[in-house]
């Protein structure tokens, strides 16, 4: 995981803007996660995941200003959560963020010649993103599916047991491919926390169906 | 044969991750039974049953049930730790992916047993797939009644189910940063008892806590519906009922595997197929965090609790983890060791700097700057972390590698005195593909 100490710290930046990018329903997710917890505080993860997909994928100074103001926090508070977990994006990505395991069990099945080749393949070294902000190549740590080694998280979505010969084909598909976009990755999140969300079969859903106790979402 | 399919009967079972194929099944018939009884009878079937927690430490399930308070002067909280984080482990993801609705069923009974006000189902964030599966079988669960108001027709029984996304860190598997967590704060770990309450009088907002892996409570789902005698007949003295163990490395057929406690463990490595590759070398049998086992050792380790504790490893979270002999032992500790070191929470000294000392010697030794001493060095740095950090994940780092150097000591030696592999140019795994540049500016 060599790179990503450096990689996701931010670059410097204007102080956060007062602006709100929460649409109406990004504003009703949060309200109805909140109600989950007797304190407001608790909804902080769930609320950096929702500015993460509303931020278009990584969070801006302004980003954690807004989940700040929401929950009645401190930009400090959540900027200190932000920092804490690697999944928050402090710098934004490739349009796909691919994150290569090169944790114990993929490592000695031969990750890191997987990572070599996208190295190669993509003309980036790890932590890099490339020059038409298609990819972003990134070390991760254990996934936990290390039966199916070597793997790679992008978005939402693992690739499993690839190799030097197979990642190509991965790496092409995804340029063609709208989804398992960071975005992507965060609005799934949301929809998990979302009672009665798979009644839609993960699409979408209106703002009276989260308001709506009888309608498709509980 | 040593496989017995309790949790995994259905796995293979096309749709069970549906409510009407589960029920068709069997499914809910736990609940069921469970709210037939009293509180406190269920609590017993658990103590019955042997039934130890499977998130690595093996702490008595049933213990932790019955300190829950038996009033409801607070909320009772109760929290599924689905933050698989230790590296080998992938039980718990086939468990949510396959089977999501034994794990509802499960924590829907210590609700009723524990007097539970909500419940919450911390995932990792890299766990989307299970994740939803997870969400649709709770979705699934308030339609049927089994959560929710007044569940199963009983006056007062109130019971909500929540799933909570973490967003990448190893450390808030550890139960106390896990509480830190979900009360929307840095992953640090928090004062633990004799300095503090226990979880299960004073966990989460101040409220009596319960936390238990998925496959504890999934076993728990099991275990009251066919009766914690049954589950106590299989087993060890002292270590009951099966382990799911996730097999990866340098085997022929990787997968998860449910073997009954105290399973030889030379029998799991031929059901799933034996080692590939090369000959072999060494297990890892609990995770990263244990000690490493030379091959000459594994025919006198059992899978169970006790047996591996007296072979000087753990049984841990049944990360098995094989290697055959191209595998570099001190190359494998080198990446160990970065993992506990980016892992680290940084809240106490021992570790924060500890971790990254280990990291940087190790780096060191396989650049070929190996110094004579170092595996000295290394030993004490371990002294100064094992036992005096302020959380598990300290030791979790110590362990491996002391554990390595003494298994594996020559290796150490050779890379040291000849600034090159023992096994060759084709060790595994290979020297990464960056340094980390922060590493570098502070020489060692
Ligand atoms: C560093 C560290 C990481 C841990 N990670 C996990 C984990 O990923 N999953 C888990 O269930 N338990 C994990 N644990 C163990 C938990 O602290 C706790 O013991 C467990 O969740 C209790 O559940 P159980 O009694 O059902 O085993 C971890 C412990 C430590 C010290
Ligand atoms: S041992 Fe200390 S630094 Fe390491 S994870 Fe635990 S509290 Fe954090
Ligand atoms: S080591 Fe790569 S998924 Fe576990």
């Amino acid at each position: 995981m060599a790179e990503s100490v450096t990689s996701n710290i931010r670059e410097p930046q204007p102080a956060p803007a007062k602006e709100a990018r929460f649409s109406e329903l990004a504003i009703a997710e949060l309200e109805e996660i909140a109600s989950h917890y007797p304190e407001r505080k608790a909804a902080c993860l769930p609320g950096l995941w929702i500015a993460q997909r509303e931020y278009d994928g990584y969070l801006p100074p302004a980003a954690i200003q807004e989940v700040a103001d929401r929950l009645g926090l401190s930009y400090s508070e959540v900027e200190g959560v932000a920092t804490f977990y690697t999944m928050y994006n402090l710098r934004k990505r490739g349009r796909h963020h691919l994150e290569v395991c090169t944790c114990l069990t993929c490592a000695v099945k031969g990750a890191y010649e997987v990572v070599h080749k996208l190295e190669k393949e993509l003309g980036v070294h790890v932590g890099g993103t490339t020059s038409d902000g298609e990819f972003t190549l990134s070390e991760a740590e254990c996934l936990d599916f290390c039966g199916a080694a070597t793997v790679m998280q992008v978005g939402d979505k693992y690739f499993t047991q690839l190799t030097p010969d197979n990642v190509k084909q991965v790496i092409d598909e995804l340029r063609k491919s709208p989804d398992y976009t960071p975005a992507k990755l965060a609005d799934s999140i949301v929809k998990t926390l979302l009672p009665g969300a798979s009644e839609t079969g993960g699409g979408s859903y209106s703002v009276e169906d989260l308001k709506n106790p009888a309608g498709p979402m509980l | 044969m040593a496989i017995r399919n309790l949790l995994f009967e259905h796995r293979e079972v096309a749709g069970i991750e549906e409510m009407d194929v589960y029920e068709k099944l069997g499914g809910y018939e736990g609940l069921r039974r469970a709210v037939t009884l009293e509180r406190q009878a269920v609590i017993d079937d658990v103590k019955t049953s042997g039934l130890r927690g499977r998130g690595g430490a093996g702490f008595p399930t049933w213990i932790k049930w019955n300190g829950i308070p038996k009033n409801t002067d607070k909320p009772h909280y109760l929290i599924c730790n689905a933050d698989e984080g230790e590296p080998g482990t992938y039980k718990d993801r086939e468990l949510m992916l396959k089977t999501p609705h034994l794990l509802v069923e499960g924590m829907a009974i210590a609700g009723y047993a524990c007097l539970g006000t909500a419940g919450y189902i911390y995932i990792r964030g890299e766990y989307v797939e299970p994740a939803w599966q997870i969400r649709k079988a709770i979705d699934q669960a308030y339609k049927k009644g089994y959560l929710g108001k007044n569940i199963m027709g009983i006056e007062g029984f109130n019971y909500d189910l929540y799933v909570h996304m973490g967003a990448g860190s190893y450390e808030c598997g550890e139960e106390s940063a896990l509480m830190s967590s979900l009360m929307g704060e840095r992953g640090n770990p928090r004062l633990k008892a004799p300095h503090a309450p226990l979880p299960v009088h004073e966990g989460v907002w101040k409220s009596p806590t319960l936390v238990n892996n998925v496959e504890t409570y999934c076993a728990a789902a099991w275990i009251l519906k066919n009766g914690g005698a049954e589950y106590a007949k299989l087993g060890t003295e002292r270590s009951k009922g099966t382990k799911i163990i996730s097999v990866s490395g340098h085997i022929a057929k990787p997968a998860n595997y449910e073997v009954e406690m105290g399973t030889p463990l030379l029998d799991l490595l031929k059901a799933a197929g034996g080692v590939t590759g090369g000959k072999l070398k060494a297990v890892i049998p609990g995770g990263s965090s244990v000690p490493i086992m030379t091959a000459d050792k594994l025919d006198k380790i059992n899978l169970d609790y006790e047996s591996c504790a007296a072979s000087g490893t753990m049984l841990g979270s049944g990360g098995f983890m094989v290697f055959n002999d191209t595998t570099d032992i001190v190359l494998l500790m080198k990446r160990t060791s970065e993992f506990y070191m980016h892992e680290s929470c940084g809240k106490c000294t021992p570790c924060r700097e500890g971790t990254r000392w280990l990291f940087k010697i190790l780096d060191r030794i396989t650049s070929g700057g190996g110094r004579e001493g170092d595996i000295e060095l290394l030993l004490d740095i371990c002294s100064q972390i094992d036992g005096r950090s302020y959380c598990g994940l300290g030791d979790a780092a110590a362990w491996p590698i002391v554990g390595a150097i003494k298994a594996f000591r020559e290796e150490f030696e050779y890379w040291i005195e000849h600034k090159r592999s023992p096994i060759g140019d084709h060790a595994v795994p290979p020297t990464p593909v960056v340094v980390n540049p922060l590493l570098t500016l502070t020489p060692a």
